[in-house]
């Protein structure tokens, strides 16, 4: 019979400028706990910040808060992270940002954070809608069952 | 909450050699970029980062590298990156410097092919 181990953690944050270390820190921590690789963990924190900043530049919300939310569970020799920064904000459109590049020579340099959530991950799903507010939900596996 | 990035240079005889400490964010790229365009404007054309004690990186800071890179290019000049953490470096091939800049593994190495 495996055993499975839960660890979970909610934050509330405030959009302000490089807050997204402090939700990668206490993201970090928690893998790290779950016995992540520190590869493992540092790619999951920079998708974090990522997201954090995403939530910054296109939150434009009221409350002018980041809501996070970690759970890590350890079964067997696997291990995963599931991660969730809502914001309250105007939304945006995922694919207008994807469409984004940014190499040398062309117009749009910014914009490439969902890429490096994308890459970052394993999985990724982005709940948005306009004035609804926005979820990103990534999930990174120590070891893919 | 700020985390500040530092930047220490070292003037080599075919260039220099800029070296990062902490989060390159929007405000860390733009000391960076500072300080390359310093050197550009002083005549250097070839310049190693080294980001040995820098562990995270974002986009906004990647952008800023990335107009460095371009305005190295406009000038016939070359930017190279050493020390990166596998993740810096997987996200650099990932926002595509690779294809623009070299990524050595070390600054030894660097300086030796660069020929600093």
């Amino acid at each position: 019979m495996t055993t499975t181990d839960q660890r979970q953690m909610e934050l509330t944050l405030p959009m302000v400028p490089d807050i997204e270390i402090a939700a990668a820190r206490a993201a970090g921590n928690l893998a790290r706990e779950l016995g992540m690789s520190s590869e493992k963990v540092d790619e999951m924190m920079h998708a974090v910040i990522e997201a954090c900043i995403n939530a910054r530049e296109h939150g434009y919300c009221a409350d002018n808060r980041i809501y996070l939310r970690f759970v890590g569970t350890s079964q067997g020799e696997g291990r995963r992270i599931d991660v969730w920064v809502t914001d309250r904000g105007k939304g945006f459109d995922p694919d207008d940002e994807r469409s984004r590049r940014a190499a040398p020579g062309t117009a749009h340099k910014r914009g490439r954070g969902l890429q490096l959530i994308e890459a970052h991950m394993d999985e990724v799903d982005i709940s948005t809608s306009r004035d609804g507010g926005t979820t990103i939900h990534m999930v990174k596996y120590e070891k893919k069952s | 909450m700020t985390e500040e990035l530092k930047v220490a240079v070292e003037r080599k005889p075919n260039g220099a050699v800029l070296y990062t400490k902490g989060y390159i964010n929007n405000v860390g790229g733009e000391e960076i970029a500072n300080r390359a365009y310093e050197l550009m404007d002083d005549g250097v054309r070839t310049l190693l980062l080294n980001l040995r004690d820098t562990k995270i990186v974002n986009s906004i800071g990647i952008s800023i590298l990335i107009e460095i890179i371009e305005k190295m290019m406009d000038q016939g000049g070359k930017i190279a990156f050493c020390c990166l953490t596998p993740v810096i470096h997987k996200t650099f091939q990932i926002m595509g410097l690779a294809n623009y800049a070299a990524i050595f593994e070390n600054e030894e190495t660097a300086v030796k092919e660069l020929t600093l």
